[in-house]
This record gives structure tokens, sequence and C-alpha cells, in this order.
């Protein structure tokens, strides 16, 4: 990591529009959909109407006699993919079509291409297949539970003891249903084959993950496999993973030696590219009189399929927001006959948070004591608990103390049901909310021209967080140029390899490897300034680029134009490498602080017809950093609505007798819309992380958590009735 | 078993389950000859290469397709292409003017931030052109009424009310 | 989707002979409900005979009633004047039964015709729906059963009808004007739809090659109030859990003359005969209101899904009884 603190503040920070909003706004921006390659065929996904099983026959021999259809795939003729490598969040869930084993009613069990996408789905309706139906696993408490890699088990203290110490005590079941991330965009790619050469366009997160795997499971050289993303029409978490989608269209472009075009419909992004897994969790507070928590135990179940396990990561929060001498945390999961899980949108925190901040609630109300002040008595802003080592930063007081003040918190009269404006019931009800700090390695290239301008090229992508900005405005500030002068692009994997974007991880990682590549670009411009440079014999932190110029730190007049440094070599451009230099977490002598937050909600029911309407959000975060405040905001304002969504309306519904799907619909499964959204105001807190150089913290995910919790506290205190289970619907609010 | 064929298909498609569409799309003549089948939004994005209007349900329940027919919105997944037959499309690509400049809803857009992945932003700046029109901006409650139908899954909502208030002149 | 032949005639004699010529061969109007189901493989016509430029568009208005041609769209119902001042509920239901995308496609003739929503009848690749095809049996009845029908339904089918705006109209007791290959009749809609205890797979009364070509729908007379309740988990563009059309008539507090037509329960469109019996002539009173819902609702087939439905339906009832007669007293 460079040692010299870089030079921020012209551009980074200010709500600058985003530089990819004209091409949005003109439908220009190419999305994988928009792709269209010469000579390419369409292909369309079976899939299986059994949810245990296997394949005992399928004809295909009528389809082929279809117009158009040029190929049809299944277990039978399907190419053998190699293993699934490791890579970040998993390997492959599954290689598809490699035997006829069926572990999920709609998973995938043919392929159909066509010369049109209408020719393609006609011949998949027409399909015939005949299986060996087996009752499917769908009970989790007739699954085997197991540990999750990633969600290990955590104690510290005597959880035992806290809870014979405790004066209060509450424990309760919390669930959270099955949420699906469901992207505007449709995932699916255009896969084309050039001898073992493979470029796709595709609608992952992340481009080196799957590039990582394409060259694995087909056998070719990763310097042969180009994956492209410049844009994607959004993501959640869906895109993370190596979906067998994609290993599908590469296997079928390569066997027709064609282009190959798949796009998944919409009843299949409920099926193929993951969800929010099912939770049901156990949480027992104990606190003394004065409203110290003396226990604190956590313990998760979280749903997985067959094949591919869940994320977990519900309980890993748990141990580190309150500053509690005894915590204990189990997390399990059950593999059932249920499609593939994967992360959602703050995965694991969002569901977790929900539990924890309503058991928060219900020991408040058990302390007659304000929720607000319960929490102040508790968060660990200093020392992360689990640890006992400083924080690199931690704004959780700041932020409920801000949301409180803005939202009139004081003002709460806590009785339930007190608060009403005619016949409706009005309650109020916050929660604060922690994400977990992630660092994944990116590295970026920053070249510079001697016309002045400059470019940023990774392979990481801009699933709409505002990437292609915030990078821009960081590498105007480092270099001294006006944004304008800067072009970013992304979503290359030709480019310097990247994290996904997921994970809250990117912004960090990414601004980090930019400013380590500026200082890399300095130190080779300077080995361009011969021995008569008044730059002669400065060291990489001693210069800084400002306008085109190589210039002292310390004497900014004394400078020397790129243009005079590269033109002396005959280079026409020069570029810097730079990756995250992550800090020794131990000779740091700190934690890695991830985003906090605080939420305070206002719901209004009409308690005669059970109608909700949110009303109020107050939604305070501290990011560290903010790299551009209109961006930051509306990453809060999405999460919030996703809030909303996961508190009163997402709910993926599982048939019982076959695991089929039972809402897989955006008539049928609601997410939040224009109407259901209040005017929510957000604030940011906090100062810079002292983590690394850039100071910020990711932002993608924090926004979401707490809500449904605030909500759900909310309703406890408009209506005296205790939410326990997502989604708060009519039916519960009836009284 | 090998179930792949390599030869070309059969011209199987008769001529009855083809339709010549003769339309106007962004102020141009069109002409489609394509599969009955095709709706509205495979004409544009395949036929005619507007690829601006995307398709984000094809099930007319999320509004990323939504087009104007002769100056009404309309979800374009869910309508034959033989359907505008001789009549008047307009997409996203129509909305500039003839010297490229942006139409004033685009730039509340930018300026407001009123989109993140910016993939259901085609369909609302459709909707929104028309909710304008339709003289339904008389308030925030009434403009999130009437943008309903349009799915945002990044929750841009917030910012496409005061994009469209403004654009109404509202102010910001 | 399957493949289809695609006609336009010019008339509505054409059509209707075209389509009554072959058993494979239906309508197209706005499409919404029909491209829907033919993406789903649910419906595959061979056919298709599109009405939509016929000339049975726009409303005529006479001094009773309301003639209006079946291929008017939900917006430009919505728009007309008079529906705003003589039929308060029909211009509610339009505007909260669908987007404004949706109402500038569908018509009011094919919103009369939507197909039930329920996920099962509009899954081919499931087997149990006898909606679909007779004696298979019925998935809904034992799976995921929230938006469903609790009255007009049993065991062999609890799919719902869920249109809005047909509910008012029912209960305004508006009539459809039918073309078909043995000419023209007038269906009042009281006699239109089947219920799904009456026979799961038939859902109304018009037989092939028979096309609606008018609403006929009477005004409610001067001095009547009418309002339609919605209520469902999103505040737009959800199809009803449960809804309440009330038309009244007051005089001082008492209920002189009373319509009240129930959505988001029934098999089809409902109208709460008992409860504006038990309304009639009486004084404005809550706890009435809420005996007169429970006896509309006292047929209910319920499954554990939609058990919920009862109380909410008597509870919107009720609820839309108050706010309709509250402000004449």
């Amino acid at each position: 990591m460079t040692a010299t603190k870089p030079d921020l503040g012209t551009w980074v920070g200010k709500g600058i529009d985003r530089v990819d909003g004209p091409h949005k706004v003109t439908g220009t921006a190419p999305y994988a959909s928009d792709v269209t390659l010469p000579g390419m065929v369409h292909a369309v996904v079976v899939t299986s109407t059994v949810g245990a099983g296997t394949i005992t026959k399928i004809d295909t021999s009528a389809l082929l006699t279809l117009p158009g259809v040029r190929a049809v795939f299944t277990h039978e003729n399907f190419p053998r993919l190699n293993p699934s490598p490791d890579v970040l969040f998993g390997e492959a869930p599954t290689a598809p079509l490699q035997d006829g084993r069926i572990t999920f009613h709609g998973q995938e069990v043919a392929l159909v291409v066509a010369d049109t996408s209408q020719e393609a789905t006609e011949a998949a309706r027409l399909i015939e297949i005949t299986y060996a139906a087996e009752a499917p696993l769908l009970d989790p408490a007739a699954g085997q539970p197991e540990p999750l890699p990633l969600s290990p088990d955590t104690s510290r203290g005597d959880t035992e003891a806290g809870w014979a110490a405790a004066d209060v005590r509450i424990g309760a079941t919390y669930r959270t249903p099955e949420n699906t991330n469901n992207p505007l965009g449709l995932m699916g790619c255009v896969a084309a084959w050039d001898g073992d050469h493979l470029e796709i366009h595709d609608t992952t997160q992340g481009t080196i993950a799957l590039r990582k795997t394409l060259a694995a499971m087909f056998g070719v050289p990763e310097s042969g496999v180009r994956v492209r993303v410049p844009y994607l029409g959004g993501g959640f978490g869906a895109g993370l993973n190596q979906w067998p989608y994609k290993l599908l269209a590469a296997g079928a472009a390569r066997e027709l030696g064609r282009p190959v075009k798949l796009m998944l419909t919409r009843p299949q992004m409920f099926r193929l590219v993951g969800h929010r897994p099912d939770t049901e969790q156990q949480v027992r507070l104990g606190a003394t009189r004065d409203g110290t928590l003396t226990m604190i135990e956590h313990r998760a179940t979280v749903l997985s399929s067959i094949d591919f396990l869940a994320v977990g990561l519900i309980t890993s929060g748990t141990g580190h927001l309150y500053a509690c001498p005894n915590v204990a945390t189990v997390e399990r999961t059950v593999r059932l006959n249920r499609r593939y899980p994967t992360s959602m949108r703050a995965p694991g925190e969002a569901e977790g948070n929900w539990a924890i901040e309503t058991a928060m609630d219900e020991l408040a109300y058990e302390l007659g004591m304000d929720p607000l002040e319960l929490r102040l008595r508790n968060l660990a802003t200093d020392l992360d608990p689990a640890s006992g080592k400083p924080w690199s930063s931690n704004g959780v007081i700041e932020c409920c103390r801000v949301g409180a003040e803005l939202f009139g918190w004081s003002r709460r009269d806590p009785r339930p049901s007190s608060m009403r404006e005619g016949d409706l019931l009005l309650g109020w009800g916050m929660a604060a909310a922690g994400f977990f700090a992630y660092l994944p390695m990116s590295q970026a290239r920053v070249t510079v021209y001697a016309d002045g301008t400059a470019a940023v090229r990774s392979a990481a992508t801009d699933i709409g967080t505002g990437t292609y900005t915030v990078i821009t405005q960081l590498a105007a500030d480092l270099l001294g140029l006006h944004p304008q002068q800067v072009d970013c692009r992304l979503g290359d994997s030709d480019m310097p390899a990247s994290a996904q974007s997921g994970g809250s991880g990117l912004a960090s990682s990414l601004s980090n490897a930019v400013i380590d590549a500026v200082s890399h670009l300095q130190g080779e411009l300077l080995t361009l300034a011969g021995a008569d440079s008044p730059l002669h014999g400065l060291g990489p932190d001693d210069v800084v680029c400002r306008d085109g110029a190589l210039c002292r730190r310390d004497d900014p007049s004394v400078r020397v134009p790129i243009a005079d440094l590269l033109a002396g070599q005959g280079l026409v451009e020069m570029s810097g490498d730079g990756r995250l230099r992550p800090p020794d977490a131990a000779a740091a002598g700190m934690v890695h602080a991830g985003a906090y937050g605080a939420r305070f909600v206002e719901v209004a029911i009409d308690p005669m017809i059970g109608r909700l309407r949110v009303r109020r959000v107050v939604s305070v975060t501290d990011g560290g950093r903010i790299l551009n405040r209109k961006l930051a905001r509306s990453q809060i304002l999405g999460a919030t609505v996703g809030g909303i969504g996961q508190a009163l309306f997402e709910d993926t519904l599982t048939d019982p007798g076959t695991g089929r799907v039972a809402n897989g619909t955006f008539g049928d499964y609601l997410v939040a819309v224009s109407a259901d959204v209040p005017d929510v105001e957000v604030v940011f807190v906090g100062e810079p992380d002292r983590y690394t150089p850039s100071g910020t913290k990711g932002i993608g995910e924090i926004g979401l958590v707490g809500v449904a919790a605030a909500i759900g506290n909310a309703v406890h205190h408009a209506t005296g009735r205790r939410m326990r289970d997502l989604p708060i619907t009519v039916d519960q609010l009836m009284m | 078993m090998k179930t792949t064929r390599s030869t070309a298909p059969a011209p199987t498609a008769q001529d009855e389950y083809t339709v010549d569409v003769f339309t106007v799309v962004n102020g141009a003549p069109v002409q489609w000859r394509v599969d009955t089948r095709t709706t509205l939004l495979e004409a544009l994005r395949d036929s005619s290469g507007l690829t601006g209007t995307k398709r984000g349900c094809d099930q007319g329940a999320c509004g990323a397709c939504t087009v104007h027919v002769d100056g009404a919105r309309v979800v374009s997944c869910l309508m034959l292409a033989a359907q505008v037959d001789g009549r008047q499309v307009t997409t996203v690509e129509g909305l500039i003017d003839e010297e490229g400049r942006l139409h004033p809803l685009q730039e509340a857009f930018v300026r407001h931030d009123a989109f993140q992945c910016g993939f259901c932003t085609p369909g609302q700046l459709m909707s929104a052109v028309c909710l304008l029109r339709e003289g339904r901006a008389g308030s925030d409650a009434e403009i999130r009424e009437y943008m309903s139908g349009n799915l945002c899954r990044c929750g841009a909502y917030d910012n496409i009310v005061a994009a469209v208030r403004e654009a109404a002149g509202g102010g910001a | 989707m399957r493949a289809f032949v695609y006609d336009r005639p010019d008339a509505v004699d054409e059509a209707v002979a075209s389509v009554a010529a072959d058993p494979q061969a239906a309508f197209l109007a706005g499409g919404t409900t029909q491209l829907d189901l033919m993406k789903d493989g649910v419906w595959t016509p061979d056919r298709l005979v599109d009405i939509s430029r016929l000339p049975l568009r726009g409303i005529l208005v006479e001094s009773q009633q309301l003639k209006v041609g079946a291929l008017t769209t939900m917006e430009q119902l919505a728009a007309e004047p008079v529906v705003a001042q003589r039929l308060t509920f029909v211009r509610e239901a339009l505007l909260a039964g669908a987007t404004v995308q949706l109402r500038n496609m569908a018509t009011i003739g094919g919103n009369l015709l939507q197909r039930t929503r329920c996920r099962y009848f509009r899954d081919p690749t499931v087997a149990a729906c006898n909606r679909r095809s007779p004696d298979s049996g019925c998935a809904a009845v034992d799976g995921v059963a929230r938006m469903h029908a609790v009255l007009g339904v049993d065991e062999r089918c609890i799919a719902l009808h869920a249109s809005d705006v047909a509910v008012p109209l029912l209960a305004v007791e508006a009539s459809v004007l039918v073309s078909g290959p043995s000419g023209q009749r007038r269906i009042p809609l009281s006699e239109f739809w089947v219920r799904a205890d009456e026979g799961p797979s038939i859902e109304n009364v018009l037989g092939h090659g028979d096309l609606i070509t008018e609403i006929d729908v009477p005004l409610l007379p001067q001095g009547w109030r009418s309002g339609y309740l919605k209520v469902r988990d999103r505040a737009s563009y959800e199809f009803a859990l449960t809804s309440a059309a009330v038309a009244v008539q007051m005089d001082g507090d008492m209920i002189a003359d009373i319509r009240i037509g129930l959505g988001g329960v029934g098999s089809v469109p409902w109208r709460a005969r008992e409860a504006e019996e038990m309304l009639r002539g009486t004084h404005v009173d809550p706890v009435r209101f809420e005996q007169a819902g429970r006896a509309t609702m006292a047929s209910a087939f319920t499954v554990p899904g939609t058990a919920f439905k009862v109380d909410l339906a008597v509870r919107t009832l009720s609820r839309q009884l108050i706010t309709m007669t509250e402000a004449t007293r």
C-alpha cells in the first residue's frame, strides 16, 4: 500500500451525474440480451416437472422435424464437462446435463436450439420426458442438519451463566422466507467459439470467476476465454454464481459451431439463478434491569439445495454489533430438493438482523426501556467485542443518534397503539444495522495519453451501483484531471482481473487498486525524467499528476508535461498497474470494520382492513468515505425499497407436494412498486475508514439491513402485535 | 445418440404463418415480414434492432417493454407485431429530437439519478412521457400511482418521482 | 407459443363467421390475457381473428344508460365524464384494475372474459386442473392458494375471477350484447358467468363464435353514491385480496336502496344480494353491516391459504358501507 495518503476531494465525494447516464436514458447501453452475432441461433432451457428422481426417457426425434429446430441437447448427448474449479462464492452448482438425476423441480433437463427464439420456445414446450419420480425431500425437519463452511459456530464467555445472571430474558423463534433476487434484466448470455477461444456476453457480476470456470470446465486455456459485461440489468447476488445456463450455452455453441443466445424467462429466474433461502432462527437474550446485555444466543437453520449449499452468514454479524460478554451462535443448513440458493442483497445480515433487532425490541419492551436507549447502551463502537481490538471505524452510535434526532424519536409514546391519526394506528420502530467488512482482490490499470486524457481499465462490473462513475471521479482526483478527461472501461475479463461486484467489497477493493496503479504510473513516468529534469531522482510518492503534467507533490509549480515525458522516449501512452494491497491486519492492530446504519420507520395501519403503509423512513449510514453523494444516496434508497419488499411482500412459495415454485412470475411474486415507497431521508455519517487508503466502505447492501426489523417493530408499536415471521401481510394485521 | 442436425432447416414456415406489417416507428416507415407469433417487443428488438426497449418479464407485469402506440403507453410484450400495422410506434430511441438533444425527462432522469442498472429505464421514461401528457403529475402520490406499472428492482422510485416532478414543472 | 394464422376481418359478421367456422379459431382483442396464456402454453389456438379494429369502440351516453362498445379500452371508459359522475365505483374499479399500460390495451369486453390468474391453471405442466382439463383434479386446493376464491367454489376448483370492473358492472346490473353464429342476443351479467362449483371447466355462457359487441350499463339514478374499495398487499398494481363495490341511495340515515358487489372472493364476480336485502330500508349501523357481510360469506368454501378472506371480505364490505353512508349522515 502506498504510504502517502492520496489527495482526494476535488471530485471524490461530489454528487456528479452518473457517467453512463446518457447511454442508459437513450437505450444505447448494451446489455447481454441486446447482443446479436452473425449466424446466431437461439437456445431455450427445458426444466424438470418433478422434484426428485431420474429421467428414464427423453424423446427428441419429433422436435427435430419442427421448423427451425437445429438441435436438442439432453444428458444423453451434451458434452461431458470437466469438474468445476473452486472460485469465489463457490464452484458451479452442478454441471448441467451430465446425468439424468433430478434434484429439484424446475431443474435444467434439456436445451432446445432453433433459428428463432419463438421456434425454440415452441419446440421446448413439446418435448416429452419420462421420469422415474421420487418423493422430493421438502420438510426441513426431515433433513440432516450440517454446518456451513462460511458460517462457523462461534462462542465467547458463558451464555448459560449470562442467562442465569439476567434479570430479564426473552427467547423466540423468527422466520424469513425465500426471496428471489429478480433483477429486472433477465439473465442469459451469448456464447461464441472461435477454435478454442470462447467469447461470452453474460450477466455475471464477476467476469474473472466465470472465465476461470468456463476455461476449466471446457478444458481450454484461461487466456482464451473472454467474458464481457459492460452493462448488467441488476444482479443483487443472482449474478455471483457460475450457473448451469452459462455452461449450456457455451456447450451448445461449441457443438454447433455457431453463436448461441440463451436468455432465461422470468419464471426461470425464480429457479435457475438462486435466491435468498428460508431461515428459521431462535434467539435468546438476557439483560440486567438497567438494560445491559448479559447474553446473546442466536441459532439459525438455513435451507440449501441438494448439490449446492447456501452461503449462510445469518449469525456471523451477531457477535460483533453489541458489547456482550457471553455470545453463542450456531448455524446449520439442511439439504432439500429445492432450487439453488445464493446470496441476495445483504445475504445473511438481512435475515439475521430481522431476528436480532426484533428480539432487541422485544427485550426493550420487557425491560420497559426505550428501544433506542437499549441499543445505545449496548452497541460496541470502540472495540470489536469478539476480538477485543479497536475497529478501523464504527459510527453505529452516531447513526442511531442522528437518525433519532431527524426522525423526532423523542416524541414517541412507547405504549403500543397509543399514536393514532383518525382510524389509523401509527407505529414508530427502529433498528440498528451492521454489515460485514469484505475486501476481495482487485487489479486495475491506469493509462495516461499524450493528449492529456487518461483511462482506467478493470474487469470489474458495474451492476448499477455506479462503479464507472466513482472510479472516474477517483482517477480524476488522482490524476488532477476533469472527469470528462477520464475514460473508465469495465466489464471485460481481458482487462486487469477484479473481484465481482458483490459483498459490498468492490468499491473499496477497486478504488485502492486504482490508487496503487496511479502510484505505479507515477513511478513509470519518473523513469522517463532524465538527469536534466526537475523531477529527476524523485520517488513515486514525491510527485503527483496535475492537468496533464507530472509535478512535485510539495511544489506543484515544478512540473513537466506528461506529453513531453512520453515524447522523449517515443511513447504515446504510459500505464501503471495496481492492485489492492490489504494491510496486515495484525500489524495494523485493528479490525476492519464494515458499514453501519440505523433505520427509523413510521407505519400507518388501518386495523379494520389490515392495510399497512410505510409513511416515513430515516436511514442513516456510516459508509466511510462517500465517493459520490448522489449515487451513494441512490444505493441507500434502493436498498430501502428492497427492505420494504422483504418486510411486506417478497415470499417465494413452494408447492408442498412437488417442490414446484408456486408463484414464480412478477404477477404473483410481489416486489415493491413506486406507490409503496415513501420519501426516504438518507443521511451519511462517519469518517473515512482507517483500514485502506481510499477509506470507503461498501454501501450497496447495508441500506437494506434493519429496514424489515424497523418496520416490524413499528407494527408492534402500532398494534401491540409482535411480528416474527416475514413477510408482514394484510391477514396478520386485521384487528 | 446424436440429435444435432447440421443441415439447414427445411423451409416449412408457410406463408400463412407469416405476416407483413407496415408501420411507422419513431417517425420512419418500417416494414416487417415476421412470424405471426412475433410480439411488438420482438419485432422492435429483433427486426428493427431497436434494443432500447427491454424484456423484463414477457408477461406484461414489469413495464420494461413500455412503448407508445398512437401516443398511448402499452406493454409491447403483450401485443402482436401484426396489431400495430398502420399505427405509429414510438420507442425510447425516438425521444431525442432531430438535433440529438435529450428529451427533458431524459435529462431529468440523469440529473436526479433516477436509475441504477438502467434496465427498466427506457420503460420508465416511456411511461413518464405519457404520464405528463395524461396530466397525471399533480402530486407525488399521483406520480407514484401512475408510475406503478414500471418495476424498478434497484429501487430508484424516489428519484424517478423527483425527475418526473421536475419535468412536469413542479421543481426539484 | 404455438404457430397460428392471423386474420383481421373488417366486419363483425365476417369475424363471427370466421371463428364459428373453425373450432380452433379464436377472437383476439386487447390481447393482455390471451397472449400471456398463449406464451404459457395454456391456450393454443390455430387461428387468431383480430377484432381490435372492428367498429366496436366508443361510448354512447343515453339518459338512463351507457352503451359501451366492447372494444372500448379500460382507460377510455375511465376517462368518460359520465362514468365519473354517475358510476363512480366503475371508474374507481377501472383505475384500480390495472396499470395505465394495460388499461390502454385491455378492452371492456375482454375484461369480462379474463381467465383466472390461478398459477396451477396457468402452468400446463401441472396435470391436475379441472378448469383446464375436466376431471383431472385441482392442484390449488392442496397447494399454495392465497389469491383464490372462496365463494362459488368447491374442492373441484377454487379459481378466482380477478376482474375489478366486473364487480360494479354486475352490481349495477349491466348486460352484454352478443353476436353469434345464430344471431344477436342480450345476456344480463347476472346470467353471464358460470360458477366453478357449477362446472369448473365452463367459465361463461358464450358459445364458440359468440362475440360480445356491446356492454349496456345502467346509470345510477341521481342521488345515489357509489365507491369501490380494493384491499391488496401492495399499494398499487395487484389483484384484489378482497374488494367491495357499493352503490347506495340514502334517505337521511336510512339506506333507501343499495347495490353490492364483491371482488377477490368469487369464482365469478359476486353480487351480495343477501347483504342488500338485509340493509335495504335499515338505518346506518356498523353492527348490521358486519352481519350483512357475514351472511354473504356464510357459504364460503375455504382452504388454509384462503381462510382469512372470509373475515377480510366482511371487513372490506363493512368499511366501504361505512364510507358510503357516512357523508349523508
